[in-house]
């Protein structure tokens, strides 16, 4: 399963279901957020059965970025009964993400 | 994962440029070939927007779709790629066990291309602004500064030989060094102490880098004597103050120099049978794309001059 891309309404439905969602904030003109790509579509292919995989382009949603207190870029957050479970800025490698999803989630 | 017990020909330790020209002439030449890489092919170059020096593409290449270019092209030819992070190696015996997030994995010979990563100053903003007038690289990013201030910080080789490539291409550089000399050797003194362009901040560190919310516009100079504050007021800033060399993995297994790079030469043989190094991670005189290329080519030759010795 590919991540899928989400804007502000699909965002504030998504929270409030039972999977969890992890959700990626990024921008086109962030490099870092470029390298991080091809380990998120595999997270995505790996944990697709069991968390919603996201992305979020704050240029396009900059209200949902603004709500969320996104500062920096990319940043990763899992979300789990409409609450923040753990999040991440700029992950280094994708063991990395792995081990974020499983804590965040093991709380 | 990793459940069958396969051995590898080579495995490929790191997806920069090193590693998957390596890769590539490896399986090439017939051998099984693993990648392992923890992000995404490309190493340092990913980050690079505009390569310049790499021959082959007139009006330069970003570094990111490069990498991806390297990987794909070395797959083609049946080069696996695992994004895994590596735990351990073990390399003594003629089967070499490398322990990773994702299993371990055996392999005949083993490529270290694990890199080096520029040394960063430790201040609030650096991180934040790289490619918006933090730069750690005067060869490849200097010409974004024609005409421009710039402060390189740094006294040894490399800041030298940053410094004077920038006084040819920007307007001024102030070079800011926390000593009252150069570390640098003297073949560089003469030409940057004449450059007309070249400001001297002796025995001064940067304390802050300013911005004005989108880039970088100056930087706060520290006296460490007076422990005077000035603003230096620049578009940009080269950080030049070394790199580190990725060699925690073989810190204690294979032999590497003073600075923890890995010794090996041209040859690109490190002091284990089998075990190579290749690209920023082995000792070199220059550090670039091209280098690190012809390194993966060299290694995937001797590679297979081994394995025809084992079997």
């Amino acid at each position: 399963m590919a991540s899928v891309n989400i804007n502000y309404q699909d965002f504030q439905k998504l929270i409030n279901e039972d999977k969890p969602v992890l959700v990626d904030f990024w921008a086109p003109w962030c490099g870092y957020c470029r390298r991080i790509g091809p380990a998120y579509e595999k997270i995505a292919e790996e944990f697709g059965d069991n968390i919603v995989v996201a992305k979020v382009n704050i240029d396009n949603e900059p209200f949902l970025a603004q709500q969320e207190r996104i500062e920096v870029i990319p940043t990763l957050v899992l979300y789990h009964n409409g609450k923040v479970a753990g999040s991440i800025v700029a992950p280094q490698s994708k063991a990395r993400i792995e081990e974020f999803i499983n804590e965040s989630l093991g709380k | 994962m990793n459940n069958v017990k396969q051995i590898y020909d080579m495995i490929v330790i790191g997806g920069g440029p090193g590693g998957y020209t390596a890769a590539l002439y490896a399986a090439r030449a017939g051998m099984s070939v693993v990648v392992l890489e923890k992000l995404s092919a490309g190493g340092q170059m990913a980050l690079t927007e505009q390569i310049d020096n790499y021959p082959g593409f007139v009006y330069g290449v970003d570094g990111f779709t490069l990498g991806e270019n390297m990987q794909l092209q070395a797959e083609r030819f049946g080069v696996k790629t695992e994004l895994a992070d590596v735990f351990s190696v073990e390399l003594d015996g003629n089967v070499k066990e490398i322990t990773t997030s994702d299993g371990v994995y055996y392999g005949k010979t083993v490529v270290f291309a694990t890199g080096a990563n520029p040394r960063k100053l430790g201040l609030e903003h650096e991180a934040e602004f790289v490619g918006r007038g933090v730069n750690y690289c005067a060869a490849c990013d200097g010409m974004f500064y024609k005409d421009k201030t710039v402060v390189v910080i740094g006294g040894g080789n490399s800041a030298a030989a940053d410094a004077l490539l920038l006084s040819k291409i920007a307007k001024k550089v102030i070079l800011v060094h926390r000593r009252d000399t150069l570390r640098a050797t003297k073949i560089y003194h003469e030409p940057l102490l004449n450059a007309e362009n070249v400001e001297f901040r002796w025995n001064t560190v940067v304390t802050e880098l300013l911005h004005n919310g989108n880039k970088i516009n100056g930087v706060n100079v520290k006296h460490l004597v007076t422990e005077d504050v000035s603003v230096a007021e620049c578009d940009g800033v080269f950080i030049s103050i070394g790199r580190i060399p990725a060699t925690e993995l073989v810190r204690d297994k294979l032999e590497l120099t003073e600075d923890g790079y890995i010794s090996a030469d041209e040859s690109t043989k490190t002091n284990i049978p089998g075990v190579f190094a290749v690209g920023d991670v082995r000792t070199k005189a220059l550090r670039q794309i091209v280098t690190a290329v012809a390194d993966g080519a060299v290694a995937a030759f001797f590679a297979e001059e081994y394995l025809a010795g084992i079997k």
